[in-house]
């Protein structure tokens, strides 16, 4: 192994000085906890690396210990996005895991430098002479770097991974394999040691013996990964709960593809006619995973909705299969929204307490991304209070106000940000809050009052007077005129019942006609004598009104000559009516009593005229 | 056409506003002449119409329901006395007085006598002559006194008749906001700039190009890079690109778009240089020649011609029709096979045609100029369709080199061989 590029690896060049420089843990050695055996796999599959690894401890001091101590250099641990350990417990099928463990991050002052110390605290105490298998699993983001950094469209994309050919461990590491998984059989380079194999598309290193504390050999494997690099930049989550029965999330990524710089051109014609060849590193779907029943999925960016997406979805499961724009290829960036609702029921419950808490997802639905910085922001309704939230993993939780319709005093926003966000912490987070469920009627209550408000203000608007003045002259004038309005109104309600009354008249002259029922009709003519009469009185002081006036002036002669012809024909049809009457009763032919009523009905054709004419007239 | 039922509520409105007319409504008239005016001369002002259009079947609407609920109103309390006279009435009146005039005038025994009847009827006897005058004068007072009742309440309609109309004219109305819906999801969501076509299975297949290239331009490009096209996607690309443009749908500046259009005419290094003194960094054209879209550049290049030959003269159309034809096959004139247009839309297209000869489908004929490269652009992006193709001017660089290899060999000997050494894996053991 020639260490060719030492600019590439700091690292390891500082762990060796400090190696030489201080064997630390002979001060914690007291310990005495011996590795005695680990095997490690290392996914290389896609751009995340996750690393398993399974470490037998014993424990051969003289007193028992609680705490188990891990490593990672530090050029890792800025990288690292994940570490979880588990206990497995038993032998054979008989295997059972523990809970995770607590992980913590330790320092020493005489720990080597660039070394990142880790510490697991067993469920149960090591025992002297015993020994536990705990399993270690970290994912590492951004640690494959492409190289050719910059790849043409018909290049197939190759990256380097540096790591340490053995544990990298405070103890001594008694036997130890180191299994890289590649994503295909084509390598270009990797370090050869003592037992290093590459078979098909696994890179094994081991079995080393007795390795000492911190001992490290640096490894370089260069080869072909031809999987997505989706990196999201910057993704923003916005999970608002209504309680109408929806949860509503948005989310803005910005994608970009963290592989080989795409250089030179891009042919579409090569990359449509042979897709073997040709942009083989290049991406152009991605697949989300929503939660079931997820609904009104949107999927669109800055300038518009993007057609190019497929969901599908059944009870269980809400798949849905994103294509950008374009398809993305080394270094080019893509930015896109992403919405959907799902049911309230699915996700938020009430706690013990009486509390109601949102239980959702963190991370991106986006599978096998990396997000290298994720916020999401939880809009608790209007009028929720005390928000607690409950995440698995450190994060960074700030408050927020949002005010969206209707709002008045804005509604809680419960800030989590966390960067270098992988699958793994796409597990469920849990805020807790208070809500009075009558705040939930305060918007449609507050909607019905600002109606209702109006329409008070209108209808006292209609009924108030807002002139200023109360003596001047056009304020008096539109009282006289709305005065003899109002005499005129009444006029005409006065002379439709005198109408009413011809009309009756009429009919009983008519019935007359075909019974010759003298008596009824008689009876007829006295009620209608005396409403006439009646009436008769009404339209006196209404005239007198009318003439007390000064406005009226106009209409005056036209209601005078109204009221005088109505009269005359009322006369004439109490006259034609006490003849016919009185005809009948002499019991003349028909035909003659036509002839002697007839002077009577032309005047009244006459004067009925007229007074429709008049009626009209003083209408207008 | 989108006003629909509008188109003979129109001319009902303005019948309507006639009657009376008063200044608003003689207002809403002049309102809609001059607009169906304005938007005869020209499609796009059709927006103009669109206001008066919908004041006047607002109008004609509301005179046709007033019309209905008042004949159904008037119907349902028909005692009073100022009512229509409806039909049977006055026709009874009508024969009423005729009877009863025939049997007044031979008798003439009544006492009381009207002024009008009394001048003719004192005088005894009657004769027929006399008679039939008076008959005709007291006709026509009820003729006339008939026709003033019918005068004023004029549309006393069956209520039946009024009930299916204001039954119908709701449909009316509720089938055109459906037909509003329609419309607005149709022809004024759905912008010209996607297209889509039926395929055989009956599914839309979705052209979405141009935003698929304005996206590429927007996210993968420098925000201060310039980008020339022809000026129809100016605005298109500023407001969906974000980035800045030579000419744009402003077409005031002609000289600017006789520039770009002279460019795209131009042979390469020609143009190159147009476009390199204009700082562009990318151009793209509009190729629709591999999913048969009509309206691409290629079509439009004509007019670029003229444009750029109206302000530079050396630009002239016959050097790019043959016999005066505008083609593209192999019967082109050089001049049009070498332009900039020519050669960023066909670069490498006949490849991509099924049989590699390069038909092109809106033309409908093989294109002249098959495998040529270019000298002064690469091919930067090209969206699945190819409908916009992308290219970036070649940096000066590469081609003075080229110039110097030329001239000395020596010198370019070992500025090749450097590269080659760097590409010797670092990590290869």
């Amino acid at each position: 192994m020639e260490l060719s590029r030492p600019s590439l690896l700091p690292s390891c060049a500082l762990i060796f000085l400090a190696l030489l420089a201080s064997p630390w843990w002979s001060v914690h050695s007291a310990e005495d906890v011996v590795i005695t055996k680990v095997d490690r796999r290392i996914d290389l599959t896609s751009h995340i690396v996750r690393t398993s690894a399974s470490i037998r401890f014993e424990n051969k001091g003289s007193s028992d210990t609680t705490k188990v101590l891990f490593a990672l250099s530090s050029a890792q641990a800025e990288r690292l996005a994940y570490l979880a350990a588990i206990v497995l417990e038993g032998k054979g099928k008989s295997k059972t895991q523990s809970d995770p463990l607590a992980v913590s991050q330790v320092s020493f002052q005489s720990a080597p430098r660039d070394i990142v110390l880790y510490s697991f605290s067993l469920n149960k105490p090591l025992k002297r002479g015993e020994s536990a298998i705990v399993e270690v699993n970290y994912v590492l983001t951004h640690v494959l770097k492409p190289f050719p950094e910059e790849i043409k469209q018909s290049d197939v994309q190759l990256v380097v991974y540096l790591d340490n050919a053995y544990l990298l461990s405070p103890y001594v590491v008694k036997v130890q394999t180191t299994t890289f998984k590649l994503p295909r059989s084509r390598v270009e380079s990797f370090t050869k040691l003592d037992a290093s194999r590459l078979a098909d598309s696994e890179l094994k290193y081991g079995p080393y013996e007795n390795v000492a504390a911190f001992s490290h050999q640096p490894v370089t494997v260069h080869f072909e990964n031809n999987q997505p690099f989706a990196v999201i930049k910057e993704l923003e989550r916005e999970i608002e709960i209504s309680h109408w029965g929806n949860v509503y999330v948005t989310e803005n990524y910005h994608l970009m593809h963290g592989g080989a710089r795409h250089k030179g051109t891009f042919s579409r014609l090569d990359y449509q006619a042979r897709p073997s060849a040709s942009g083989v590193a290049a991406f152009n779907r991605l697949f989300a995973k929503l939660p079931p029943r997820a609904h009104s999925v949107y999927y669109r960016d800055e300038i518009g909705n993007i057609s190019t997406s497929h969901l599908r979805s059944d009870n269980k499961r809400t798949d849905l299969l994103l294509e950008p724009r374009y398809p993305l290829f080394g270094g080019w960036q893509v930015t896109f929204t992403l919405g959907y609702g799902v049911p309230i029921s699915d996700f938020l419950f009430y706690s013990k307490d009486g509390q109601r808490f949102l239980d959702f997802t963190f991370g991106s639905p986006i599978s096998n991304a990396v997000v290298d910085k994720l916020v999401v922001k939880v809009v608790l309704p209007e009028g929720s209070k005390d928000p607690v939230v409950s995440v698995p993993f450190p994060v960074e939780i700030t408050h927020e106000r949002k005010y969206s319709y209707l709002d008045t005093v804005g509604r809680t926003v419960v800030v989590l940000r966390k960067e270098n966000v992988v699958p793994e912490h796409d597990v469920h987070f849990q805020v807790y809050y208070k809500f009075n469920n009558l705040a939930l009627l305060a918007e449609p209550l507050m909607l019905v009052f600002g109606i209702f408000c109006f329409f008070i203000a209108c209808i006292a608007y209609m009924h108030f007077d807002f002139s200023i003045s109360k003596s001047s002259a056009s304020y008096q004038a539109r009282l006289q005129r709305e005065e003899v309005a109002d005499a005129i109104q009444r006029l005409q309600k006065v002379m439709n019942v005198r109408a009413a009354v011809t009309d009756k008249l009429d009919a009983s002259l008519r019935d007359l006609a075909r019974t010759g029922d003298v008596a009824s009709c008689k009876a007829a003519r006295k009620a209608a004598e005396a409403t006439l009469k009646e009436t008769a009185k009404e339209v006196k002081s209404i005239q007198e009104a009318l003439q007390a006036s000064s406005r009226a002036a106009s209409v005056l002669l036209k209601v005078d000559s109204l009221i005088q012809k109505e009269k005359e024909k009322q006369d004439k049809l109490l006259q034609k009516h006490s003849l016919t009457v009185e005809l009948y009763e002499r019991k003349l032919s028909s035909k003659d009593i036509d002839n002697r009523i007839a002077p009577y009905q032309q005047k009244l054709l006459v004067l009925t005229q007229e007074v429709s004419d008049l009626l009209h007239a003083i209408d207008d | 056409m989108d006003i629909n039922i509008l188109a003979f509520l129109i001319p009902a409105g303005i019948i309507a506003c006639f009657s009376p007319l008063s200044d608003s409504s003689s207002f809403a008239v002049l309102y809609m002449v001059t607009s169906v005016y304005f938007s005869g001369v020209m499609v796009r002002l059709m927006l103009v119409l669109a206001p008066a259009a919908c004041i006047l079947a607002g109008i004609a609407l509301s005179e046709a329901f007033g019309t209905l609920t008042y004949s159904i109103k008037y119907q349902q309390i028909p005692t009073l006395s100022n009512e229509p006279v409806s039909e049977e009435k006055t026709t009874a009146l009508k024969s009423a007085i005729d009877s009863s005039f025939k049997s007044v005038v031979p008798k003439d025994s009544n006492k009381e006598k009207t002024k009008v009847e009394g001048d003719e009827k004192v005088k005894e006897p009657v004769k027929e002559k006399t008679s039939k005058r008076i008959r005709k004068k007291e006709k026509e007072i009820a003729e006339k006194h008939v026709e003033k009742q019918v005068e004023r309440k004029p549309l006393v309609l069956p209520l039946e008749a009024s009930a299916v109309g204001i039954v119908l004219l709701i449909l009316l109305g509720s089938f055109y906001v459906i037909h509003c819906v329609w419309a607005a999801a149709e022809a004024y969501s759905a912008p010209s700039i996607v297209l889509s076509s039926q395929m055989s299975d009956g599914s839309v297949h979705v052209f979405d190009d141009f935003r698929e290239a304005y996206a590429w331009l927007r996210h993968n490009t420098d925000e201060n890079d310039k980008v020339a096209s022809w000026w129809d996607y100016g605005y298109q690309t500023t407001a969906m690109a974000n980035r800045t443009v030579i000419v744009d749908n402003n077409t005031w500046n002609n000289t600017h778009i006789a520039t770009v259009g002279m460019a795209m005419s131009s042979p390469e290094k020609e143009a190159w240089e147009i476009y390199q003194s204009l700082d562009v960094k990318y151009v793209f054209v509009i190729f629709g020649g591999l999913v048969g879209y009509p309206s691409d550049d290629i079509n439009k290049f004509l007019w670029m011609v003229r444009i750029g030959g109206g302000v530079f003269p050396h630009i002239r159309e016959p050097d790019y029709l043959r016999d005066n034809q505008y083609r593209i096959d192999s019967m082109a004139t050089p001049t049009m096979l070498n332009s900039l247009m020519y050669r960023l839309s066909y670069y490498r297209f006949a490849e991509a045609t099924m049989d590699g000869n390069g038909y092109d489908r809106v033309r409908r004929t093989e294109i002249g100029k098959k495998h040529f490269k270019l000298a002064y652009f690469e091919e930067v992006f090209t969206t699945q369709h190819w409908m916009v193709r992308i290219y970036k001017l070649k940096p000066s660089k590469n081609r003075q080199r080229g110039k110097n290899k030329r001239k000395t060999k020596a010198v370019s000997k070992k500025i090749t061989q450097k590269p080659i050494k760097s590409l010797k894996n670092p990590w290869s053991s």
